[in-house]
């Protein structure tokens, strides 16, 4: 399972991330800020969130692959 | 302004890291400004340099200097930073302030400049795009950036400042001599008749407040719920004129010079009207390789930058339009690809200062593509661009960009 998260003391507020793929980032109405709405990623949005990250101008976006819980 | 000021070197500086560089003389011939900046690399000058003209300054020439001047504010302050100096330059809010200073402003003109309060703004952008394009669609003509690209930015400007559009040709006038005069006492008039018509602007809004972003700064309160001092307000007033007018009106005029020439690029936008993600891609793209602003910061204290000596108030200029092209980031640097998937630019800066009108410039040009794709059919360059004045300095661009289409009769 893919989740994606902000760091937001990085973030300020380009929102490329949203631009890429609003499915999965928004921003927020006070500064600008990334909003992620679905931590987990949906398979047939990876590509998309992958270059969101990838496209972060802070580089405040990571993804990380999370082993479920019980495998070992 | 050109080569007026030429002090000898201060004695912290190198003679190898020396390069007569005047970023503000575009020679005759050229075509684009920014080639001038390009013939450094070229020539192979020290990615970080010192020249002598408009004052004194250093360049940075690399993506990562260039994001480390951005990102490092205790080093490299935005505060009091003309090149060449002038002075008092007005302490503009909140770009001229360093953090922590700088979020009183920050904090108050953030939620006005969110993608959501953009999206908000389109409807009335776009009444405004179509207005102008209306205004010259059927003579298969323009000069695109006295008929467009110069209006466009300057109504905008109106509309969220609560102004009467009728009050346009005044403010042109203006941001024209504030942008393109080089006699100082013209500008020095200039200065105080901006801040004239700031200070009237406001006063009404105290007495009598809109829906707007005047009314809403002249309410502003400080953290501590205290009024903000009225001269800070004048100085936010005055960024929001000098930082969202010329930015705007020269990247589209570099977008559609491109447009103009590039067969390809029109068939693309003209195939991807429906698709905002697609040209939303191709735009950064653009605003990647169109960078027109060379961007000021003055070193805040003695200290040794990659082995090289920067003094207290040394300034330093950032190019943008260079470092959108540093190898060492970019696929390609050269090319432009309208389809390019990973593109960092640093067009809008990066850091505590990030351009807070970036998704307000976004969606004009958004809007302006999508408006100006559906009215005016397949479109050229006019007359020899070489014959139109191009300027340097702190934003480059053209006097005038003459765009011809065939009108059906």
């Amino acid at each position: 399972m893919t989740k994606v998260s902000v760091n937001l003391a990085l973030c300020y507020g380009h929102a490329r991330c949203e631009d890429i793929c609003p499915e999965v980032f928004a921003t927020d109405t006070d500064e600008g800020k990334c909003v992620i709405l679905s931590e987990v990623v949906p398979d047939h949005l990876l590509e998309k969130v992958e270059l969101a990250v990838l496209n972060c101008p802070e580089q405040a976006l990571r993804l990380s692959d999370e082993v479920e819980a019980g495998a070992s | 302004m050109t080569g007026s000021f030429y002090p000898p070197p201060p004695d912290h500086v190198p003679s190898d890291l020396i390069v007569d560089f005047d970023f503000f003389h575009i020679p005759q011939g050229y075509e684009d400004p920014a080639e001038i900046w390009r013939d450094l690399v070229r020539r192979r000058a020290p990615s970080i340099f010192y020249t002598r003209r408009n004052g004194g300054h250093w360049v940075f020439l690399n993506y990562e200097d260039v994001v480390e001047a951005y990102r490092n504010f205790d080093s490299f302050s935005t505060y009091q930073t003309p090149v060449p100096p002038m002075e008092p330059f007005p302490v503009v809010q909140p770009q001229g302030v360093d953090p922590p200073d700088h979020y009183v402003f920050r904090h108050l003109l953030g939620p006005m400049f969110t993608p959501a309060a953009v999206r908000g703004m389109t409807e009335e952008i776009q009444r405004r795009a179509s207005r102008l394009i209306a205004t010259f669609m059927d003579k298969g003509r323009c000069d695109f950036i006295a008929d467009y690209a110069s209006k466009l930015p300057t109504s905008t400007f109106l509309y969220l400042m609560g102004l009467p559009e009728e009050r346009l040709p005044e403010f042109l006038e203006l941001a024209h001599v504030f942008f393109r005069s080089t006699d100082e006492a013209t500008r020095a008039e200039n200065i105080q008749h901006i801040y004239a018509v700031l200070d009237e602007l406001f006063t009404e809004k105290r007495r009598n407040p809109g829906e707007d972003i005047a009314s809403a700064i002249v309410a502003g309160r400080d953290p501590s719920g205290k009024a903000l001092p009225y001269q800070a307000i004048l100085n936010c007033g005055f960024l929001l004129f000098v930082a969202g007018l010329d930015t705007v009106t020269n990247t589209m005029a570099y977008i559609w010079r491109y447009l103009s020439t590039t067969p390809q690029a029109r068939a693309y936008f003209r195939a991807s009207l429906g698709e905002p993600e697609s040209i939303l891609r191709a735009m950064e793209e653009l605003f990647r390789i169109n960078a027109v602003s060379n961007i000021f910061r003055r070193v805040q204290k003695d200290f040794v930058y990659k082995g090289i000596v920067l003094k207290r108030n040394d300034r330093i200029v950032l190019p943008n339009n260079i470092v959108n092209r540093d190898p060492a980031v970019f696929e390609n640097p050269q090319q432009i690809d309208l389809g390019r998937k990973v593109n960092t630019h640093v067009t809008f800066g990066v850091g505590h200062h990030r351009c807070l009108g970036s998704h307000l410039a976004k969606r004009e040009v958004m809007v302006t593509i999508q408006e100006w794709f559906a009215r005016i059919p397949d479109f050229s360059l006019g007359a020899d661009q070489s014959a139109v004045g191009a300027f340097g300095g702190s934003v480059m661009g053209f006097e005038s960009l003459p765009l011809t289409w065939e009108v059906s009769a």
